[in-house]
């Protein structure tokens, strides 16, 4: 059987990955303090970015990002190699966010934010304009991302969970399947229930709005 | 292929998750018709559009609660460690702690013995004590003088008195001959005959007599001596 170069490539660099894991792993039994800073430099954005995909919460995702590190620094003892490193991260980070969403609906619902206006909330990096772009493109891109992102957040968590992990996180069926601790048909029936459900959402949040049109009688009521 | 199994399987193709024969007979179907083709770009773009969204940057005030985290959980872990390491651990806070404590004294202590290893070998020499040998021979045989003689008033006087000779002299005819062998504390411990008989007056010296004793590099030794005496003077006595 033939075999390609970036097949070759592609094994070598899944094996490095996975001796990189293994020493990690070791690291952090022995309580060795390389291995803590490691894990965090490797782990702690793309956490806090998979939790803030499924929470759409800053202050939750941050909870819950915490939440994870804990359970894997207490738990690295009963991680057995099964599955990678990343992928059992990413299995406690879509169990937390599960919790977390549970709590939030049982006990926080009624809640109401002092800070309300997203514009105040923001700081400065985010308030200084790129000048390489237009306005008009820099307020389009802006539009359409909270349009996702608020499209996101209203479609169902099952749902969500799958298309975060392969669209956003850019997990394989194999390792959405193994996070979501569910069977491969069902990773493939949640991703395009998610799309349609998604794309049903932006249907209706992007319909364009009605031009705006002189209307003969108000000018003539005005002459 | 009909449109409801194409729609299907849009988002499996756009993942490259189908057959390379279903893969193109989807395409071939998308091409054709314009509902489904319609679908698959919209489909696409949206997919685009997810994986162009921004990541949200992590608060720097979470990033720092992380790292304390960690340094906590590190340190627990290592207090948690099995009873070895545990002891490892205390033995090298030991070693460490000792180190430290000794580090202040370590200077004046090395200068301390160098300055005595110093001192003892500048004064070694002067403690030891000198041997005069200027003077005195390196070897001297017993000289034959008697240190205790019960016969010192008569022993210049009396010819018949034995008299003691260096063993290399030869025997006369007319003497008994003894060699005497002398101890370091100028006693006889061995004597044989060399001619005539053991006369009385040599079982007194052999007894009795202490004598000067040879000395080696101004050290008292053991020496030879030959004592001589008449056979008439002998048989006179006895």
């Amino acid at each position: 059987m033939a075999t390609s170069i970036l097949d070759l490539r592609s094994d070598r660099a899944s094996e490095g990955a996975a001796a990189d894991n293994l020493r990690l792993v070791e690291g952090l039994r022995t309580g060795a303090g390389w291995a803590y800073e490691e894990l965090i430099a490797l782990f702690q954005q793309p956490v806090y970015a998979l939790a803030m995909r499924l929470l759409d919460d800053p202050a939750e995702s941050s909870d819950v990002v915490q939440e994870v590190f804990l359970k894997v620094f207490r738990n690295i003892g009963n991680f057995h190699g099964k599955s990678t490193l990343r992928t059992w991260i990413y299995r406690i980070t879509v169990n937390e966010a599960h919790n977390a969403r549970r709590w939030f609906f049982r006990h926080r619902r009624r809640e109401v934010e002092l800070d309300s206006d997203p514009e105040e909330a923001r700081n400065w990096k985010e308030i200084i304009p790129d000048n390489g772009r237009t306005p008009y493109d820099v307020v389009l891109d802006s539009e359409q991302r909270a349009a996702i992102e608020a499209a996101l957040g209203r479609i169902s968590p099952i749902f969500r969970e799958a298309v975060v992990l392969r669209d956003i996180t850019d997990l394989s069926y194999e390792e959405i399947a193994a996070v979501l601790a569910v069977s491969l048909g069902t990773v493939k029936s949640r991703i395009l229930r998610g799309r349609e459900a998604l794309r049903e959402e932006l249907a209706g949040s992007l319909k364009p709005r009605p031009a705006l049109r002189l209307m003969p009688e108000t000018a003539e009521k005005m002459s | 292929m009909s449109c409801e199994n194409v729609q299907e399987r849009i988002s499996l193709l756009l993942d490259r998750k189908l057959p390379a024969r279903e893969r193109e007979s989807m395409l071939a179907h998308i091409g054709a018709c314009r509902a489904c083709g319609t679908r698959f770009e919209m489909m696409q773009n949206q997919v685009a559009m997810v994986r162009g969204l921004d990541q949200p940057a992590i608060p720097p005030q979470l990033a720092a609660r992380l790292s304390v985290l960690a340094s906590h959980e590190c340190e627990r872990t290592l207090a948690r460690a099995s009873l070895l390491a545990r002891l490892q651990c205390w033995a090298a806070r030991v070693d460490l702690a000792f180190d430290n404590l000794m580090r202040p004294v370590a200077l004046p202590f090395t200068g301390g013995v160098l300055s005595t290893l110093l001192i003892f070998t500048l004064l070694v020499p002067s403690l030891s004590f000198s041997h005069d040998i200027r003077g005195r021979e390196f070897y001297t045989a017993p000289a034959g003088k008697m240190v205790t003689n019960p016969w010192d008033q008569v022993a210049d006087a009396d010819d018949d008195f034995p008299r003691i000779e260096t063993p290399t002299t030869a025997p006369s005819d007319y003497y008994n001959v003894v060699d005497m062998k002398i101890d370091e504390t100028g006693r006889v411990v061995d004597w044989s005959v060399v001619r005539g008989e053991l006369t009385p007056d040599m079982k007194s010296i052999i007894m009795l007599g202490r004598f000067q004793p040879a000395t080696e590099f101004g050290v008292p030794t053991q020496g030879t001596i030959r004592v001589v005496q008449s056979c008439a003077s002998a048989t006179v006595r006895g």
